[in-house]
């Protein structure tokens, strides 16, 4: 531990703000939450390789829908959201409320952008035939994303939030810090769940000519 | 929450702050450079096995770049790390106890449908 956090230390047993330590062991547990959700994406992926079957009866692959630049594209807006995120926590704890200010609307508008890709990529996927109920396939996808979608719009939801409770002036000294610094790990373990997905579920999906899974399916389908 | 009159930071609260601003960049940059490597790498034409642990590698390299340094486990206390394993150990455990319960040469999918 730094010099600086020792200064900071809380009047608490363990030293630390209860509101960081309830806020880090959620986080734990929702680790356990998505670990459950990517587990069973895979593990039905290995044991469906073949895609789903659409409304005129064809056999389609997830690679023919899955768009790399649309993910490639969402997954650096949450990187850098979760840098000027980063960021609006260093300016909290300087007191710059005008900087936090700057960089939070920064995260919001990043965050809403994610998310437009989401419903942009849902749309599309409904559109080609993947539906929540045609495949396993179809509702895993729907279901680990979709969680994942939920949590970063109650991320933006608790950003815009605090971003106008900014301006009553009560979002000062170090309980406010604390405050932001609360909500900024929850928008950093949403980017991080997405460091995952983006491997576990997107690009692995693009490994040899049926993806990683491929090697599952029976020699017709191919 | 706080009252705005409590005092203000310290020199040298301030200085660890722009060490740590200048950590965010850095690390930013290099989130930046491994996500566009991923992309890159699984367009190469090197066996599935090497590009699937390289990018298993990335993946963490990165996951555990954001928790140490934006999510700040670097500088906080050892508590919090060891809490937040936890419940990562406990994640990849379910993965480990599913993958050997639904061994996948030994299932008929046919009992799905």
């Amino acid at each position: 531990m730094s010099d600086t956090a020792a200064a900071h230390e809380a009047p608490t047993s363990t030293g630390i703000d209860h509101k960081k330590l309830i806020m880090w062991l959620f986080l734990a547990s929702d680790c356990m939450f998505f670990g459950t959700l990517i587990s069973t994406h895979l593990l039905y992926r290995k044991l469906f390789p073949a895609g789903f079957t659409d409304a005129e009866g064809h056999q389609r692959f997830i690679q023919d829908l899955f768009s790399i630049e649309l993910t490639s594209f969402s997954t650096f807006i949450l990187l850098m959201s979760s840098f000027l995120m980063a960021l609006a926590v260093s300016a909290m704890h300087k007191g710059q409320v005008k900087s936090f200010r700057r960089n939070v609307l920064g995260v919001i508008v990043f965050g809403l952008i994610f998310l437009g890709c989401q419903v942009f990529e849902f749309t599309h996927f409904y559109h080609k035939g993947l539906t929540i109920q045609n495949s396993v396939l179809g509702s895993t996808f729907y279901v680990l994303t979709g969680t994942h979608g939920t949590h970063v719009a109650i991320g933006v939801l608790w950003l815009i939030l605090l971003y106008f409770y900014s301006f009553t002036g009560k979002l000062g000294g170090h309980m406010g810090a604390l405050d932001v610094e609360v909500a900024g790990l929850y928008w950093h373990f949403v980017d991080i769940v997405w460091i995952i997905i983006f491997t576990a579920v997107y690009l692995v999906e693009y490994l040899g000519p049926y993806g990683i899974w491929g090697s599952g399916l029976p020699a017709v389908v191919k | 929450m706080s009252s705005s009159h409590e005092a203000a930071p310290s020199k040298a609260f301030l200085a660890e702050e722009v060490r740590r601003y200048h950590h965010f960049i850095v690390l930013a940059l290099w989130l930046a450079v491994v996500t566009g490597a991923e992309i890159v790498l699984i367009y190469l034409p090197l066996p599935t096995a090497v590009i699937f642990t390289i990018l298993t590698l990335m993946s963490a390299g990165k996951f555990f770049a954001v928790i140490m340094w934006f999510m700040h486990l670097i500088y906080d206390k050892r508590l919090l790390f060891w809490c937040f394993l936890a419940g990562l150990v406990l994640a990849f455990a379910t993965f480990a106890a599913m993958l050997a319960l639904f061994s996948a040469d030994r299932i008929d999918t046919r009992w799905f449908s």
